[in-house]
């Protein structure tokens, strides 16, 4: 059990043009969940692997436990790493491969089996612990993985896409498994993924990256409720949040022919931002008679529970949004009156990205 | 069951039969050429080695083949010089492959790191398997071997060596130091297709298991290119033991027979002593060796790529 | 924002000379790895650098006790190597190995397809047989091929060794053809099928296109152990048909020792196989494995 603290933390790949990782601050405290996310080649991975003594750190450096980890050795860093592909030892059975790092540790025999035993019971595992991970299903090779890194007991656990080769319905299952073990055994966790939905569910804090910039470090709600700039906004929920490029106005924010009203707090906060990005979720736009904006309905998802309306506004061709509504809902072609919640709007610097106030 | 059928349901059936027959050949078709051709250029020659070796025959004296059933058989493993010759094969491969293969596992390993040049090393590194046997034989015999003029005694100068022979002193030895080195990179090539086919993360989740290096080539790389050894030992061996160029051109098997070879030895009977049955008996001796040693090499062969791995 | 309290500059934390130390042992790591690489490359490659440079030597100079690195080349040596005689070995060989290596492509590649896309029944026992075959040893085969071809009037034919050289490569090739094309996807030939399309024109217009390097590399492997081959050619012909490794120890027996000459001789000798297998290093594993190695 530990700290972890990024402090500055930097990957260059020779011959890239810009850091995979570029100064990367995250101070992660003892037994926290921490997920890292964000598309392909924002350098999630890259931080995760310096983290576990897989990439070099260039600059600044990685602290567990206040100790600085900059050449330091994979293997005197006492962290369990799950790989994506599981990294399962081929040559050996369920067993040697739980207990091979306790093998290295010179631990004896006895008390090895005991210990991949009772990690065996943990997982399910108990079994297979003579087979080879070849004659074991996806699952249970991604139970044996995650058997190996917590038969260890190390400071830190390291999880690179555990479940994205799992599918979908194991996908699901799995996660609330590995969030409640980590909880249980109250092993400082970092976790990365792409998708989004882990990253809400599993996390006690979440970290988003894009192109090797730290974005945002908060909590799943936060990240949410209060995104940091437009990339979170958009790269969190689903389906994602409605952006309009709108104009600052002396009584509100104007968004082509319409002008919506936000609070005068926000108003007041919005000073000095003339040109404005308008974030609002899909869920706090509704379907009304009285509505400032006019929609042309394109398309139109029926989830069983509720549906979403894809659409632009009237007015401007090219923008999209996206409603959510009830079973009840307009055919596509239609043309729609909506309403936005304005206690949930989202604006942020047309300029920078930034959120504006807070 | 047939006897119960309807005429019509067991003519339906003969056709199909024919039909699926038909099919089976037009499947066939194209194996056969290449089938049949190997048959008679490999095997024939086989089945009259068999029938040679059951007769007298001297190539100089015409008219002199007549059978003698046994007789040969009887003097080959009554000929003390083809038992050395056999004790020669055997080091000789047993020792170059191995040797080869050590030396072959080393430079792989070296090569599986990254280094300036690594490209143009292993280059240099696989020349040797390139040239031509002979050419490899003669250049070993006199620049590099020469007692006067070689690199070897050269190099040796220093350390007290003066103009020793050292294909004269020591003939097997010497042969077995030229293959080595042409061997050593077909073992070095196999290694490193092993080790480059070996996936990363293993060797990462391995450090991550707090595993040194040593370690995790022990548990883990060498279980996985134990294949890789097998097929390079097998392959190597099947070469190395049919070697005829390296005896015939370094050591013309001498001196006596201090570094013949099954190979050159049968050879020399055959075609500078024209005893053809002799050494076709010989020849059969030997195949029925290689057949039982080559069934329980290809069963190695076999299993170890079916991937029954056995717990490590 | 949670991240931005954390925020030191990284440069400034805590002992930068420790840091550097262990960022520079894994470069210096690499560089004692690359002088170990260099110098094994060299000691192994050196007898043929020897040869080379040999070859450009004069006689005397090829005569010292300590040797010459540096000197003043001469083609000489070369000149000597062609003008007695080397030119219709040379075509002996590059007959034989285009002609055996033409022949064996003709016959392994309808074979190899035969035991991999379209599997008759006991591929497994037909794979079992071709590898069997390079198993026995030549020797006992050589007397009644000898007598065969003296009595059919082949001896000291190019024709003899064309047929020898195929059936000595015949088995690596259908071994490797056939890992080639088990690397076609099945659902190809469906495709085609269901396009419409006979068999004979799927394998010519869909398959042959995907296996074509497969058949370079194959060719390749031929045409380097049928130009290296030496057992048959001293054995099976003798002026005429003559190959370049026999002309290598004619050289020898009839000119005496010239290291220099020799020299000279067997790099003319060695120089196309060793181009040819420097080009195709990465088949040259498959080959050598009878395609059990990618």
């Amino acid at each position: 059990m530990a700290e972890v603290t990024y402090d500055g933390a930097t990957c260059i790949y020779p011959g890239a043009e810009r850091p995979a990782v570029n100064a990367l601050n995250l101070p992660i405290e003892d037994g926290e969940f921490v997920v890292m996310v964000g598309p392909s080649g924002c350098g999630k991975t890259t931080a995760l692997r310096m983290l576990a003594g897989l990439e070099e750190i260039d600059d600044g450096s990685i602290r567990i436990d206040g100790k600085d980890m900059v050449g330091v050795p994979s293997r005197d860093r006492d962290i369990a790493m799950v790989f994506q592909n599981y990294a399962l030892y081929p040559s050996k059975t369920v067993g040697e491969n739980m207990g091979f790092a306790l093998k290295m540790q010179g631990i004896d025999k006895d008390e090895r089996a005991r210990r991949v035993r009772e990690a065996a019971k943990l997982l399910d595992l108990e079994e297979f612990l003579d087979r080879k991970p070849r004659n074991l299903s996806g699952g249970q090779r991604q139970r044996v993985a995650m058997g190996r890194a917590i038969v260890r007991e190390p400071k830190v656990f390291c999880m690179d896409e555990p479940l994205s080769n799992l599918d979908a319905q194991l996908r699901v299952s799995t996660r609330t498994q590995i969030a409640e073990l980590q909880r249980r055994l109250h092993v400082t966790t970092v976790y990365v993924t792409h998708d989004q939905v882990e990253a809400m569910t599993m996390g006690d804090r979440v970290a988003v990256m894009r192109l090797g910039q730290l974005q945002q470090f908060a909590s799943p709600t936060d990240l949410y409720d209060r995104p940091a700039n437009v990339f979170v906004a958009s790269f969190i929920g689903s389906p994602a949040m409605n952006r309009f490029d709108g104009t600052l106005t002396e009584d509100g924010i104007r968004l082509g022919q319409a002008l919506i009203r936000p609070s005068s707090k926000q108003l007041q906060e919005a000073r000095g931002h003339d040109q404005l990005v308008v974030g609002i979720r899909p869920e706090h736009v509704a379907v009304s008679v009285s509505g400032d904006l006019t929609v042309k309905v394109a398309l139109v998802e029926d989830l069983g529970s509720d549906s979403y309306i894809y659409g632009s506004l009237a007015d401007e061709p090219d923008s999209n949004i996206i409603v959510r509504s009830g079973r009840d809902h307009p055919r596509p072609g239609e043309v729609i009156k909506v309403s936005v919640d304005t206690s949930h709007l989202h604006l942020f610097d047309a300029g920078t990205g930034e959120r504006v106030g807070d | 069951m047939t006897a119960i059928a309807p005429p019509v349901a067991g003519a339906h059936r003969i056709r199909a039969r024919s039909d699926e027959r038909r099919r089976g050949w037009v499947r066939r078709a194209p194996l056969l050429p290449a089938l049949v051709f190997t048959i008679i250029i490999t095997q024939l020659p086989f089945l009259v080695t068999l029938y040679y070796s059951l007769e007298s025959w001297s190539l100089v004296r015409p008219g002199s083949q007549h059978f003698v059933g046994f007789a040969n058989y009887a003097q080959v493993f009554e000929d003390s010089q083809f038992r050395t010759t056999a004790l020669n094969t055997v080091i000789m491969t047993v020792g170059t492959v191995l040797i080869a293969m050590v030396l072959g596992v080393l430079l792989a390993l070296l090569l599986d790191r990254k280094f300036l040049g690594r490209g143009v090393v292993r280059t240099l590194l696989i020349t040797p398997f390139l040239i031509m046997p002979v050419g490899a034989a003669l250049l070993w015999k006199t620049t590099m071997f020469d007692p006067t003029f070689g690199i070897v005694n050269y190099i040796f100068r220093p350390f007290g060596i003066g103009k020793f022979d050292w294909v004269g002193s020591f003939p097997l030895g010497s042969v077995m130091i030229e293959m080595i080195w042409q061997w050593t990179p077909f073992m070095m090539l196999l290694v490193l297709a092993g080790l480059q086919s070996q996936p990363k993360d293993i060797l990462e989740a391995a450090s991550c298991d707090g595993a040194r290096p040593f370690a995790i080539f022990r548990e883990l790389t060498l279980p996985h290119l134990r294949r890789y050894i097998e097929l390079g030992v097998v392959l190597g061996a099947i070469y190395v033991v049919n070697d005829f160029d390296a005896v015939y051109m370094m050591t013309q098997g001498g001196p006596g027979i201090s570094s013949a070879n099954l190979p050159f030895y049968i050879y020399q009977r055959a075609f500078l002593g024209f005893q053809v049955g002799q050494a076709a008996a010989m020849g059969v001796v030997v195949v029925v060796a290689t057949i039982i040693v080559a069934t329980f090499a290809l069963r190695l062969i076999f299993t170890s790529f079916s991937g029954t791995e056995q717990a490590a | 924002m949670t991240s931005a309290d954390v925020a030191v500059p990284a440069a400034q934390t805590a002992e930068p000379a420790l840091y550097t130390g262990k960022r520079a042992k894994r470069r210096s790591n690499s560089l004692t790895w690359g002088i170990v690489g260099w110098v094994v490359g060299i000691i192994f490659f050196f007898p043929v650098l020897w040869m080379v440079l040999t070859s450009f030597k004069t006689e005397a100079e090829a005569y010292t006790n300590t040797p010459h690195i540096v000197f003043s080349p001469t083609l000489s040596q070369y000149k000597a190597v062609f003008s007695s005689g080397l030119w219709p070995y040379v075509a002996n060989s590059a007959f034989a190995t285009i002609v055996s290596t033409i022949l064996v492509l003709v016959l392994a590649t309808p074979c190899a397809f035969a035991l991999s896309l379209r599997p008759v029944k006991k591929t497994r026992d037909v794979l079992f047989f071709f590898i069997s075959t390079k198993m026995l040893p030549v020797v006992a085969a050589i007397i009644p091929i000898y007598i065969a071809a003296r009595d059919l009037h082949l001896l000291d034919n190019i024709f003899t060794l064309v047929i020898l050289y195929t059936a000595m490569n015949l088995p690596i090739a259908v071994w490797m053809m056939r890992s080639f094309f088990l690397e076609v996807p099945g659902e190809l030939l469906e495709a085609a099928e269901m396009d419409g399309a006979p068999l004979r024109r799927t394998v010519v217009e869909v398959i042959l296109p995907i296996v074509a390097p497969g058949l370079a590399a194959t060719a390749l492997i031929c045409c380097i152990f049928s130009w290296n081959e030496f057992f048959f050619a001293v054995n099976i012909t003798a002026t005429q048909a003559a190959t370049v490794p026999v002309f290598l120890v004619g050289f020898i027996s009839s000119e005496g020792l010239y290291f220099a000459q020799l020299a000279a001789a067997a790099t003319v000798a060695t120089l196309p196989v060793v181009l040819a297998g420097w080009i195709a290093q990465r088949q040259l594993v498959r080959g050598l494995s009878f395609g059990a190695i990618k």
